[in-house]
């Protein structure tokens, strides 16, 4: 390693003239020259000048003789050495057992229940759906609820108007007052006759009965 | 349930599966970039227990901010960055100090002089090294960074740049002045 200094170690050629401001501003580049990282114009111009001047070159040498110190003083990564040889094992098991966040676990069993059925899975999802709807039109309910948006008397609104039959006068007011409130059902019925009194809620389906208690 | 590792996807590919929380796949990035992003953190805390350490650190840190890392720098950077940034913070936490542990310690027991070959150098090999690690402490975080990014990790000024998150000059400043550090207390050792 040599202590160089700029100027008297210059090699000169007869008419060169040499700038000991040129070495200051080279000196700043040399460093970028050794890593090839300036542009080509400048790798020139210092190329240029080290060809000249001696105690650049030093100084370059310099330089890479710093790199070559540090690249020994640091040696090679041994990923068989003990603390290195499961280093990824033990950055997954810490990652493993990080707390997981909810949206995380879910997207996670989903995702991958999906991968595992493959398209059967959305298959059979679409079979089961449209077997409910099926199942959800064809219950008696479901009868039901048609027939009575059709306005087609149902098996338990005959069975109430046969109960009802005994008081042919009521009966009919029922069921022309079938839409009405069921409080004026009720006055309506005991308007014909004050011992018997029914409630009927045709919207419901229900009617109620009250008889006189016999002696 | 986990869905199998495939060693040869793509980062891309590898990068959206780890995002979904699929360990195994960010397990086949660790391994990949492993020994960069130890070397990164050796170059600031310059110790390699702590180096380790803090690149468990970085994977972790990774792995959890999976969802914040957008494609605008590469996925390599964004790591090396997150170490450097790591080590430099453990580096001004723990303060300046030098010890050796382990197979540090016995590289420099090893280059103790011994009764055969030449004492001579092996003694100048020692005192080299130890002042140079020694100049190396001297300089900045930063400074030490960008020397042994460049000259042990090999990375270009740009690769650099983006790393340490300072401009392309900024680099080329600290390296000269870290060059220039070094360079005298080699200087020093030639003439003593």
């Amino acid at each position: 390693m040599r202590a160089l200094t700029c100027g008297p170690s210059f090699k000169t050629w007869p008419g060169v003239e040499q700038d000991m401001a040129e070495c200051s501003e080279i000196s700043l580049m040399l460093g970028a020259f050794e890593d090839a990282e300036l542009e080509p114009n400048e790798m020139q111009e210092v190329a240029y000048h080290l060809a000249r001047c001696q105690s650049c070159s030093g100084i370059l040498s310099d330089y890479s003789s710093v790199g070559r110190e540090l690249r020994s003083l640091t040696p090679a990564l041994d990923f068989t050495a003990p603390n290195l040889a499961g280093f990824a094992d033990a950055v997954i098991a810490r990652i493993d057992r990080l707390p997981q966040p909810w949206y995380r676990r879910i997207e996670r069993y989903f995702g991958s229940g999906a991968d595992f059925l493959g398209s059967g899975f959305a298959w059979g999802g679409a079979v089961a759906a449209v077997a409910v709807v099926t199942m959800l039109l064809l219950t008696p309910y479901a009868q039901q609820m048609s027939s009575r948006r059709l306005g087609a008397p149902s098996a338990a609104s005959n069975q109430l108007a046969a109960a009802t039959v005994a008081q042919p006068s009521t009966a009919n007011d029922v069921s022309s007052m079938a839409d009405n409130d069921s409080h004026a059902v009720i006055s309506r019925l005991e308007s014909g006759n004050p011992s018997v009194a029914v409630w009927s809620e045709p919207r419901k389906d229900t009617t109620v009965i009250w008889l006189p208690d016999q002696p | 349930m986990r869905t199998p590792g495939r060693q040869d996807g793509d980062e891309a590919e590898l990068i959206e599966r780890s995002r979904k929380g699929d360990s195994e796949a960010f397990g086949v990035l660790v391994q990949r970039y492993q020994r960069r992003v130890i070397g990164v953190a050796l170059a600031v805390v310059h110790n390699q227990d702590d180096a380790v350490e803090l690149a468990q650190e970085t994977f972790i840190r990774a792995f959890e901010n999976l969802a914040k890392f957008e494609s605008r720098s590469s996925f390599s950077t964004w790591l090396y960055r997150i170490a450097a940034n790591l080590a430099i913070d453990f580096w001004r936490r723990e303060g300046r100090h030098v010890v050796l542990h382990g197979e540090d310690a016995d590289n420099e027991i090893s280059r103790l002089p011994t009764t055969h070959g030449d004492s001579f150098k092996e003694v100048a090999r020692s005192q080299l090294s130890k002042r140079l690690k020694e100049a190396l402490e001297e300089l900045t975080p930063e400074h030490r960074a960008v020397i042994l990014l460049r000259e042990v990790e090999g990375m270009s000024y740009d690769e650099i740049s983006e790393v340490l998150q300072c401009p392309r000059g900024t680099v080329m400043s600290r390296l000269h002045y870290a060059r220039t550090h070094l360079r005298t207390i080699l200087q020093d050792l030639a003439g003593s």
